[in-house]
């Protein structure tokens, strides 16, 4: 992927974990997807809620519903945080199969390789 | 039988806590800043009723700090107004001042919360601005909980799992009166036995500026001189913010966990102008029908109430019509209660008014005074014959009536009284 502008300000993201703030950086600077990984595992990890146990070692098998506690609406929620984020919309055909980590961080690639694409 | 208070918490103009609150009700201080709003400082509102402590000025929740003794978890701020985070301190600490814990409400099916607040402007406008911004494909999936009218009861029973009632009122200034009566109804029919009654509002432009579109607010920019109920020279009022919470419990329920009653609801009462939608009835025609039918319901002449606590906020036309209907009520049959308007201390809290002067009733029965009127100069010739101390009393008030009313023309009126039922 190239390198992608800076859209989002740097003040929108001041108060989140430093990591998704630095894995959101990189993604801009380099347009590397694995940095859409890190970005979507600390959103994952920040969004989850509370009450569900302790937060586990995730990775791309993670389940959200069943291994992170994710009820509907906060999955609803960590999608528009991603959406806002990246300034796309992802729908809900692109999210009906989202199961697992992997399957989110697949969707928010695809989605922006077709953003960049249209672009 | 009739429900009994056993906490009050507050967030307020005036204070954060209890001492605070009693303090500064006692020595008449009120809690009225400059504000400058949209930074224009051409804007003729130059003062409001401001909440301290806390920062929620912005529409994101990751931005809001509050003070340390109160742990908000984030998924719980997430579907938050800023109203709802005073709301919350405000509950804590009514729970504590009650002897309760938080886990002694959760899951129990005969404790209700009833609430009031307006809902969040600031918080609508930001959603629909962000949905709108990207022509309706996507927005904040809490937008709704956070924003609309209900999102105090919709927020607070999540939080602390309650399972009795949950309820929301919206009668404007009139609203945590609402709250507060049919919770003391819900008790009185023995529906429940406890009931958390909240009221809150947010202080920000969004929330305060339509008011002076409608030139009710005060333009002066001295505190003393924008809120002064009664007096021949108010201009309007001062809008604030804050929560208050207040715990109702039947006697029997308190009395089983050896809880102390702080007073006892006695009565309230309701009725409407029929008039305008943002004006009183010339002579407070559905206030004074309120206040007789709160009497009533209390069981108490008129001869029996010490102390009213008026909903005056300061505008022309309402305090004219509280005086008059105040008058009719006492006045007119040679009673001189004392009367104390506590908005010239805070600035007009609205949808929460009536609970904060309810728990503001509670201090002065527990502690054995009456609020004056510390911002009044000349009285209105509405009020001749009606005692307006302007300093606090240190005396028992005996039984208070305390009144509210809201948009179109709804009434309010409560009566509380100390645990043995008269003081005075």
């Amino acid at each position: 992927m190239p390198p992608v502008p800076p859209t989002v300000p740097a003040a929108a993201l001041a108060r989140f974990p430093a990591e998704v703030l630095e894995a959101y950086q990189r993604y801009r600077a380099t347009g590397d997807a694995s940095a859409v990984e890190a970005l979507v595992i600390a959103a994952a990890v920040d969004y989850r809620p509370l009450g569900s146990g302790p937060v586990q070692a995730v990775s791309d098998s993670t389940r959200l519903l069943e291994d992170m506690g994710y009820d509907s609406v906060a999955v609803a929620e960590l999608v528009f945080f991603l959406e806002d984020l990246f300034e796309m919309t992802i729908g809900n055909d692109d999210i009906v199969g989202v199961r697992t980590i992997g399957d989110l961080r697949a969707c928010v690639i695809r989605k922006l390789a077709g953003k960049s694409g249209a672009a | 039988m009739n429900p009994v208070v056993t906490g009050v918490g507050f967030i307020t103009p005036i204070g954060n806590d209890r001492a605070s609150v009693e303090r500064n009700l006692r020595d008449g201080r009120h809690g009225i800043e400059h504000v400058e709003f949209l930074g224009n400082a051409d804007l003729p509102v130059k003062v409001a009723g401001t909440v301290k402590g806390f920062q929620v000025e912005s529409p994101r929740w990751r931005d809001w700090a509050w003070p340390a003794a109160y742990e908000i978890p984030k998924d719980v701020l997430r579907g938050l107004a800023p109203h709802g985070v005073y709301a919350i301190c405000a509950v804590e600490q009514a729970l504590a001042h009650a002897g309760l814990r938080a886990a002694d409400i959760a899951e129990d099916s005969s404790t209700g919360l009833y609430c009031a607040s307006a809902g969040s402007a600031m918080l609508l406008h930001h959603n629909i601005a962000q949905m709108r911004a990207v022509r309706g494909s996507r927005g904040n999936p809490l937008g709704v909980v956070s924003s609309i009218a209900g999102t105090l009861n919709f927020n607070l029973s999540a939080h602390f799992r309650i399972t009795g009632a949950v309820c929301g009122f919206v009668s404007a200034c009139a609203s945590s009166s609402h709250a507060l009566g049919y919770a003391i109804d819900e008790l009185r029919l023995g529906r429940l036995s406890r009931v958390v009654v909240v009221g809150a509002e947010e202080l920000n432009a969004d929330s305060l500026l339509p008011f002076a579109h409608m030139r009710a607010l005060s333009i002066q920019p001295e505190a003393r001189l924008a809120s002064r109920p009664f007096d021949v020279s108010r201009d309007g009022f001062v809008g604030a913010g804050g929560a208050v919470a207040m715990i109702l419990e039947m006697p029997a329920l308190a009395a089983k966990r050896r809880a102390r009653a702080l007073a006892v609801a006695m009565g309230w009462g309701q009725a409407a102008d029929g008039f305008r939608i943002a004006a009183s009835h010339p002579e407070g025609a559905g206030l004074r029908l309120a206040m007789e039918r709160a009497l009533a319901d209390a069981r108490v002449g008129p001869e029996g109430i010490g102390y009213v606590s008026a909903h005056a906020t300061s505008t022309p036309v309402g305090d004219s019509a509280e005086a008059l209907a105040i008058g009719q009520v006492f006045t007119a049959r040679g009673l001189t209660p004392r009367v104390g308007a506590t908005k010239g201390l805070t600035g007009h809290t609205l949808s929460l008014s009536g609970v904060m002067q309810a728990a503001f009733g509670v201090l002065s029965i527990e502690g054995g005074f009456m609020p004056g009127n510390p911002h009044l100069g000349v009285a209105a010739p509405e009020c001749d014959g009606m005692e307006l101390p302007r300093e606090t009393v240190a005396a028992a008030p005996g039984r208070i009536l305390s009144n509210s009313s809201g948009f179109g023309g709804s009434n309010v009126c409560h009566v509380f009284a100390a645990p043995n039922g008269f003081t005075g």
